[in-house]
């Protein structure tokens, strides 16, 4: 079991990724705060070490994609965000860039990853490749689909 | 940075894990750390009391179920001279009660204990007693009767114990129906059995002359009338005792 002070350490480190995973996923706060302790309650656990900061960061983030897509296989709720659901978001009520925002979270799940990851966490498609278990290929397709939907929705803004 | 990256951040910049939300979460791996290093009885003392339960039923079960075993007879021997005393034996040898069927009986049980010690013990305790041996005497010989499934093989204890050796005792062993029998006439089944015996040769006589007869007597009674009857009747006589040996009597129907 991790230590207090470990705990913390990752708190202050990974706290905010995981809120944003949780975010581009799930459609409410709730839902988010449930896999958010999740997720911790997972790191609590583990009894495996890190060989770096990297593979810790690449460990969260890869274990709250699949925390957040276990909660909505179980609850069989809505893969995408609904419009409704995020007007109650401050977070994006409440952005200067709410319209890409909306876009990004009406991607596909599997896009939506890449996207992140790719653009926010600024991961290379080989790393992205890792951390969702997919081969390097798939992850370019998808990044290629994206970007291609995103250029669509968002038209002259997006280039 | 590129121009897509660039908006692509700014849209999530704002979406951070807020300090309640660290908060609670660190609240609650603490409880669960706490949790998990508590015992399973301290985190659900129910589950204890459960366990407790459990045991306690188990034991008053096995109690009960040891209690009933242990308080069940399966033998019985009647001590017979004045006093008459019964002992229920229980399967493993042990004596569970002891009634008195008469006046003199009764009061031996007073201050004799034979309860939860051996058969073979308790009819020692009972020889060994003063007050008991009192009535033990020539004209007055002690007469045992055992109703059991192995009656022979207690009858053989019986014999090896020193204090029963010193006597001129009478041994018998007798059936449950002859014991049913004579707990409804209110009398020691070996006393009982004796007055069938009688009844054999004297057919005038009844259970409530028995009743006021001590063994001594009724068994003058039989040997008086065995003298009458000459041989004949001696030999067709089916519950016929013998001293310091024993046989099967069914003196009875």
């Amino acid at each position: 079991m991790k230590s207090t002070e470990d705990v913390n350490r990752v708190m202050e480190s990974y706290a905010d990724m995981v809120r944003r995973i949780c975010f581009v996923h799930l459609k409410n706060r709730h839902d988010t705060e449930d896999v958010f302790q999740n997720v911790y309650m997972k790191y609590l656990l583990y009894e495996g070490s890190f060989e770096s900061a990297e593979h810790e960061k690449a460990w969260f983030a890869r274990v709250t994609i699949n925390a957040c897509t276990d909660w909505l296989r179980a609850l069989s709720r809505r893969k995408w965000v609904p419009l409704e659901a995020l007007a109650e978001e401050g977070a994006v009520r409440d952005n200067p860039s709410k319209e890409v925002l909306e876009t990004v979270l009406k991607l596909p799940e599997k896009y939506r990853d890449v996207i992140y990851l790719f653009y926010y966490e600024e991961y290379s498609a080989v790393e992205i490749a890792k951390i969702l278990g997919k081969k390097e290929n798939t992850v370019y397709t998808w990044l290629s689909r994206a970007k291609n939907i995103l250029r669509e929705k968002l038209g002259g803004e997006w280039s | 940075m590129s121009g897509t990256q660039n908006r692509i951040q700014k849209s999530m910049e704002n979406i951070r894990a807020s300090e309640e939300l660290k908060q609670n979460t660190l609240r609650y791996l603490e409880m669960q750390r706490t949790g998990m290093k508590c015992s399973i009885f301290q985190r659900k003392p129910y589950i204890a009391l459960r366990y407790a339960m459990a045991v306690i039923c188990i034991f008053l079960l096995a109690g009960t179920g040891g209690y009933a075993v242990y308080s069940r007879p399966v033998s019985y021997i009647s001590i017979d001279v004045n006093p008459s005393i019964e002992l229920a034996i229980n399967r493993f040898d042990k004596v569970v009660s002891a009634k008195g069927y008469n006046a003199d009986g009764q009061d031996i049980l007073q201050h004799v204990a034979l309860k939860n010690i051996s058969y073979v013990q308790a009819i020692d305790r009972l020889l060994q007693d003063a007050y008991y041996s009192r009535f033990l005497n020539r004209d007055s010989p002690l007469v045992l009767t055992v109703v059991s499934d192995h009656s022979d093989a207690m009858l053989e204890q019986i014999h090896a114990n020193d204090s029963f050796q010193a006597l001129d005792a009478l041994t018998y062993s007798s059936d449950a129906a002859c014991m049913n029998e004579a707990h409804l006439h209110e009398m020691s089944f070996g006393k009982y059995r004796a007055f069938l015996e009688l009844s054999q040769y004297d057919a005038d006589i009844t259970v409530e002359d028995c009743h006021g007869m001590s063994m001594g007597e009724i068994q003058n009674r039989i040997k008086t009338c065995q003298g009458h009857n000459g041989k004949n009747a001696a030999e067709g006589n089916p519950a016929k005792g013998h001293q310091n040996g024993h046989s099967k009597s069914h003196g009875h129907h």
